[in-house]
């Protein structure tokens, strides 16, 4: 508190002995609203700026004092349309910081550029949205667990201005609950939880008067003193979002000992200012939630959506009193297409920079973004000033590492949950890089197993079994191919059943014996196929076992091959001769079932021979 | 001034005719775990044939070509065994801390 009054004496001093006149607007009216429900302190001044001078002015300052700007988080300036004004418009003014000459000290100063310059006479409405952070001070600082938590905020009845003021008044919100004390000035009045100070009129610039308020808050202070949000994007199909808090309760401190009875039992009496839980307002169509922290996973939570939101509520594991802290992770995925697009070439993502949980103040803030390896051109465009750097990251199927973009900021409100763009250059074949690498991974081995099988590791190359190993090699070929002439040579007789079946179907003699001319050519080449094969088999010492089972099989296929041909000439014949049906099948019945028998025998052997 | 209003982005409305296209993958997601399946039973098919073919055939009757062809194949379809089995892993790893 003497730290308080002594500044206060200060500017008092400054505002009695300071006779600066600037330029000559004046502000007509000013209307400031100080919102002190949540943890951060939200005031909000509609300024009336009139051009009282002759020469025409497009700046206007804004003065706040050092202490203030040590806590001052967003600061933006809007035009006011009247009733009807947009919360979120597009066109605020640009504030910049500037250090003009004959002021006093221990002032900051704003400059905010108007769009139109204003002439003689001309006045414009803007409002004036300012943002601290952490000016609430708990008093008393240390509280039992059963007490209430009370907070003090100080500020001035009279809006510091450079200009003189016409007319203002200052309203002061207050959450619902008790009052302790309030600055009593000329024309304070309360209505409920509202104090209003003023109108007061015509006052001198750089006027002060100091107030304090003195009330009563249930808000849990949730303070993340770091938080790291983590967005990787993978052109696969989504991006993965994971932030990691370090969280803890900025109110009065809790001192004595923490009750869990006492706190179940009644836990709006003892308790009424812990921090029971979060809400955190993810993006829409976030699938594969996850919350947990170094223990593992934490299951007290819901989680619910619909078309515009997805909400997520999270209780800590333990409820916390003031000083406390606890960390944890929520991780969550979004589809690639609502965040990723691609424009005049470049693709960029476009996503939220703040915390998606409500009513928290963030001491420091660093997100990262990570792109996918072989992105380049890399650019951010944010709607306010970040610290920027650059990293890289080794991940899955990496070879270089992704391109990291770091951005940190200090004092982060949920006003800096603003969209941000991330720019970036990515050859579209680059994505075919890691299927490449998997398919190439696995050929290699393929390879290695065709390597293996052709190579012959074997120590003596004279050895009696390696050469009787190859000998045998050399016989389960022959084998193997006078196999495969035998199959061919079932497959033609086959074709000619078929023809058979043809001719007693359409009575076509021409084409069944032009089949039969194809199938005897294809014959006589396979019997010639054959001759050396079987000749191999004969002088080869190996083969001695296998060699009258082949020889039988060749014989029995060659009698089933004649059998065979001697039917089909009858049946043709016959055909030719016009006879009918029952005396064809009298003439070839015994051909018929040598032939089925010998069939039968052909594929016994056949099996017979594959399994050795 | 049309401005797209999924995404409060105030600059964008300036380039009204290049409105950002968004990005998707080249595989539709939705296709991504039938695919893999898939995919994955056709390529331990070719595989098993390809051994097959190693075991059964004897030094001479060999085809290198049959045989690099086969091998080609099979990795094509069995690399996504590994795509998705890594996210599997690493979904594993993170489930079990």
């Amino acid at each position: 508190m003497g730290m308080g009054s002594r500044l206060d004496l200060f500017l008092l001093t400054i505002a009695i002995l300071s006779g600066t006149v600037l330029s000559d607007l004046i502000l007509f009216k000013v209307d400031r609203r100080v919102d002190l429900t949540s943890q951060v302190v939200r005031v909000t001044s509609t300024l009336k700026v009139e051009n009282d001078g002759t020469n025409s002015v497009s700046e206007v300052l804004l003065a706040f004092p050092d202490n203030q700007v040590k806590h001052l988080a967003y600061l933006t300036v809007t035009p006011n349309e009247g009733k009807g004004k947009s919360k979120h418009s597009a066109n605020s003014f640009p504030v910049e910081v500037v250090h003009p000459k004959d002021m006093p000290p221990a002032l900051t100063f704003y400059s905010v550029s108007l769009p139109k310059a204003l002439g003689k006479g001309e006045s414009s409405t803007f409002d004036v949205l300012a943002v601290f952070t952490h000016t609430l001070r708990p008093f008393p600082e240390k509280i039992t667990q059963a007490d209430i938590q009370l907070l003090v905020f100080q500020d001035s009845a009279y809006f510091l201005s450079p200009y003189a003021v016409r007319v203002q008044s200052l309203s002061v919100k207050l959450p619902d609950a008790r009052i302790e004390s309030y600055t009593k000035l000329e024309n304070t009045k309360i209505h409920g939880s509202e104090i209003k100070y003023g109108p007061y009129e015509n006052l001198p610039p750089f006027s002060y008067s100091p107030i304090v308020v003195h009330f009563e808050s249930k808000q849990p202070f949730a303070v993340a003193q770091e938080l790291v949000r983590e967005i990787e994007i993978s052109h696969w199909g989504n991006v993965q979002v994971t932030e990691l808090y370090n969280l803890n309760h900025g109110g009065a401190e809790i001192k004595g000992e923490f009750s869990r009875l006492d706190y179940q039992a009644r836990p709006h009496i003892r308790g009424a200012s812990a921090l029971r839980n979060l809400v955190a307002r993810l993006p829409p169509r976030a699938r594969s939630v996850y919350y947990r922290d170094e223990i593992g996973n934490i299951s007290t939570s819901h989680l619910w959506g619909d078309s515009k939101k997805t909400e997520l509520e999270i209780e800590p594991r333990y409820p916390m009193f003031g000083g406390w802290r606890t960390s944890f992770t929520i991780g969550y995925s979004l589809p690639l297409q609502d965040f990723l697009f691609q424009s005049e070439g470049k693709r960029f993502l476009n996503i939220t920079f703040g915390c998606p949980i409500n009513d928290v103040v963030i001491d420091t803030l660093i997100v990262k973004v990570v792109l996918p390896e072989g992105s380049s051109d890399i650019s951010v465009s944010t709607p306010f000033p970040v610290k920027q750097s650059h990293e890289t990251k080794l991940s899955h199927l990496d070879v270089a590492g992704r391109p990291v973009v770091v951005l940190e900021k200090n004092n982060v409100v949920p006003e800096h949950n603003q969209y941000f763009q991330v720019y970036y250059k990515f050859n579209s074949l680059a994505l075919l890089r890691e299927p490449l690498m998997l398919i190439s991974g696995v050929f290699f081995l393929f390879v290695a197993c065709i390597v293996y099988m052709h190579a012959d590791l074997s120590i003596s190359k004279s050895s009696a079994s390696y050469l009787a190993k190859l000998q045998w090699d050399e016989v389960q070929g022959a084998v193997q191919q006078v196999q495969s002439i035998i199959n061919r040579c079932l497959a033609i007789h086959d074709k000619l059943e078929v023809s058979l079946r043809d001719l007693s179907r359409t009575g076509d003699a021409q084409s069944c014996k032009a089949a039969r001319k194809a199938a005897d050519a294809s014959l006589k080449e396979l019997t010639k196929e054959l001759k050396p094969l079987l000749g191999f088999l004969q002088s080869s010492q190996q083969a001695a076992q296998i060699l009258p089972k082949v020889e039988n099989l060749v014989a029995k296929e060659k009698d089933l091959q004649d059998r065979l041909l001697a039917k089909h000439s009858t049946v043709v014949d016959c055909y030719e001769k016009k006879y009918g049906g029952k005396e064809i099948e009298n003439r070839v019945a015994q051909h018929q079932q040598k032939i089925n028998a010998l069939r039968q025998e052909v594929d016994d052997l056949l099996d017979f021979i594959d399994e050795i | 001034m049309v401005c797209n209003r999924k995404f409060s982005l105030g600059f964008l409305c300036k380039n009204i005719f290049l409105a950002p296209k968004p990005i998707t993958s080249p595989v539709p997601e939705a296709w991504y775990p039938t695919l893999s399946v898939v995919m994955l039973a056709i390529g331990l098919v070719v595989t098993a044939s390809f051994f097959i073919y190693e075991a059964t055939s004897s030094t001479r009757n060999r085809s290198l070509t049959k045989e690099l062809t086969t091998g080609a194949v099979a990795s094509v379809f069995l690399a996504n065994l590994l795509a998705v089995g890594r996210i599997g892993f690493v979904g594993l790893q993170l489930s079990m801390r």
